[in-house]
């Protein structure tokens, strides 16, 4: 009896601490699973503008025509003759390529997904150091949630009925996916 | 003898204690380490000298093998996933592409134009008929990284998409260690 007080008391505890944490990588989960279909890192946002012929140039020079002209008033970072016909300058999360001596340009933008490039860069672990403990920390606190989980209950719902059968179809997922696509 | 409020009440006061003493440990732990302006990726630079990548492009088959450190504008960035960038040299806009693990090295698209240092083993990918074709086709739909990773981020092509450098029907990239990016 003393034992089951214990991993529901373990189980309650360490679903309480790692709930926030669970809700934020399920969208992560959900919002990188689909990433052939959108970016969810960047909203990256494409326009065409024509500047008009451009002189000839060194590219800090056409550059600085290209931004005067566009009204842009802002330092490149750099500016990149890509080839003779390719001009590239960078500015703070936006690019915009040049085609010359046409002055075609592309303005791209881009800017950090709203909340998604958040969870996504904690859930893929991008800032590695601290966070790849705690995220250790989190994976050993899953499985101790599982375990504990499937204890909690006794009875016909618990493994003596219902709660083995659905433990044996989750894991039978996983393997007969693996043995039809992968084995 | 206690009444069971104030037990309660002294209880919520140790969970803030708790609560406070943890975000002070995380603050500490998770603190970026200040490296000036510039961030390291991987296992950052080891090389003292860097290889022009002019040099590098006219003489591919005195590197193909080796480890080289190569210094340039980032003048592309895989969008979604972060998995490569181009180095650009800033005077002939030769570039090279860097490519990494997915997930173990993630490049932020928002550093296109800052200058970059980056070291790996120097390959060269020869490319299929198929592959020209793609890149042909790409090259009028402007389709950047069209058919990045097109056989697996782990084939021997991975990171040849279509708008990589390519010369005399290879492309030559850099299977990137580490890279610093300047601020």
């Amino acid at each position: 009896m003393k034992f089951r007080r214990l991993i529901i008391a373990t189980h309650r505890d360490i679903g309480y601490f790692f709930a926030g944490l669970t809700v934020l990588y399920a969208i992560s989960g959900v919002a990188v699973n689909h990433i052939d279909d959108w970016n969810p890192n960047y909203v990256i946002r494409r326009e065409v503008v024509e500047v008009g012929v451009l002189p000839f140039g060194e590219p800090a020079e056409l550059g600085a025509e290209v931004l005067s002209r566009m009204g842009i008033n802002e330092n490149p970072r750099s500016v990149v003759r890509m080839h003779r016909e390719e001009l590239k300058v960078f500015l703070d999360q936006r690019t915009l390529t040049v085609t010359l001596p046409g002055g075609h340009v592309v303005d791209e933008h881009a800017r950090r997904r709203f909340a998604f490039f958040e969870v996504n860069y904690l859930h893929l672990n991008h800032g590695k150091g601290f966070w790849t403990w705690f995220a250790d920390a989190y994976a050993v606190g899953l499985l101790i949630l599982a375990c504990t989980g499937i204890f909690i209950i006794t009875g016909k719902k618990g493994m003596g009925g219902r709660g083995r059968w659905l433990l044996i179809a989750g894991l039978a997922i996983p393997f007969v996916y693996l043995a039809l696509v992968v084995w | 003898m206690r009444a069971p409020n104030e037990a309660k009440f002294r209880g919520g006061n140790d969970m803030k204690r708790f609560l406070i003493l943890s975000f002070a440990v995380i603050a500490t732990m998770a603190a970026p380490v200040n490296a000036g302006d510039s961030e390291s990726y991987g296992d950052g630079v080891t090389l003292d000298e860097a290889v022009a990548i002019d040099v590098l492009l006219e003489n591919p088959n005195d590197y193909v093998g080796r480890k080289v450190r190569v210094d340039g504008v980032i003048t592309a960035v895989c969008k979604k996933r972060g998995c490569w960038m181009q180095v650009t040299d800033q005077e002939s806009g030769n570039g090279v592409r860097i490519k990494v693990e997915d997930g173990v090295i993630v490049f932020p698209y928002t550093s296109m134009g800052r200058e970059a240092q980056a070291e790996g083993i120097f390959e060269a990918i020869k490319l299929t008929p198929e592959q020209i074709e793609a890149r042909t086709a790409a090259a009028h739909s402007h389709e950047e990284g069209a058919t990045c990773d097109k056989d697996g981020p782990k084939s021997s092509s991975a990171g040849a998409g279509c708008d990589a450098p390519a010369v005399n029907e290879y492309v030559y990239m850099i299977r990137g260690t580490g890279a610093v990016i300047k601020g």
